[in-house]
């Protein structure tokens, strides 16, 4: 295909080919590297463990953030549910300082 | 090693040094990317991630390979530069060598330069008709496209060439 005009073309190209040749790396070295490099496999696992982290890390905060309020222990007050077990007739005797001429008591709860 | 794995490389040694010269005018004759490109296309092969079917000759189905394979770094290496810490390196930034050019002839810098100037499909199959004495059918069949439309880009871009060769010279 190539016509009789195209000669002084197909020069130029043989010249870059020389150079080229002269240039080219030695096979074995980049065979060499060709096996050193690591496979397609390798490099897919990495980027999916790579991405899987992130979402996770994204999850974690997303998560996190929701459900963080600032909560101020001092003024906590846990009530169990055995509570009531503790409630004993009489016990505001023991939380009142009896005194003369006053019931300091609720006579219900004896 | 198994006989098909070494009869495979010795088939790529023998396509080894015009396999460089392609991989380089896919890469825009940036050597590193060419030597990349070539590794990557090396460990397809021996990967059987590419596998030769004996529809077309070693080195077209090669070539083929090679030109997919430099596509694909063009694709990652655009991704990467976007990414926040490409400036870190890593990619290739797809611009020539410039110790080989500067190796280079004056004749073949301007043919080279002229090249660059051309679009890609006229660039390929200019190069593998002029540079690897192709058949305009074979490059066709490298670059992924028909017959007509590779003797298209065949008859413009050498025109173009040729008008940009003149042009430097007057």
């Amino acid at each position: 295909m190539i016509e009789r005009d195209d000669e002084e073309l197909r020069e130029r190209f043989a010249a870059l080919r020389r150079e080229h040749t002269i240039a080219a790396p030695v096979f074995r070295d980049t065979m060499a590297a060709a096996r050193s490099r690591p496979r397609a496999g390798h490099r897919l696992g990495f980027a999916a463990g790579a991405a899987l982290l992130l979402v996770a890390l994204g999850l974690i905060r997303t998560v996190g953030n929701r459900h963080h309020t600032s909560v101020d222990l001092a003024s906590v007050r846990v009530h169990a549910p055995t509570d009531f077990l503790l409630q004993l007739p009489g016990a505001d005797l023991l939380r009142t300082m009896p005194r003369l001429g006053r019931v300091s008591f609720d006579r219900r709860t004896l | 090693m198994s006989s098909p794995a070494v009869a495979l490389e010795v088939e790529l040694e023998r396509v080894h040094p015009a396999a460089f010269g392609w991989a380089l005018a896919c890469c825009g004759g940036d050597r590193t990317a060419a030597e990349d490109t070539l590794q990557a296309s090396y460990l397809k092969v021996l990967d059987g991630r590419a596998r030769f079917d004996g529809r077309a000759s070693f080195r077209t189905w090669f070539f083929a390979v090679v030109r997919r394979t430099a596509a694909e770094q063009r694709r990652r290496n655009a991704l990467w530069r976007l990414w926040p810490l490409s400036w870190l390196g890593g990619a290739a930034d797809g611009r020539p060598d410039p110790a080989a050019a500067l190796a280079q002839s004056e004749t073949t810098r301007r043919l080279v330069a002229a090249l660059a100037r051309l679009p890609r499909r006229q660039r390929e199959v200019l190069n593998l008709v002029f540079y690897q004495d192709m058949s305009i059918a074979e490059a066709a069949e490298v670059a992924g496209i028909s017959v007509g439309t590779a003797r298209t880009h065949y008859e413009r871009g050498k025109a173009a060439l040729k008008q940009r060769l003149e042009g430097e010279r007057e």
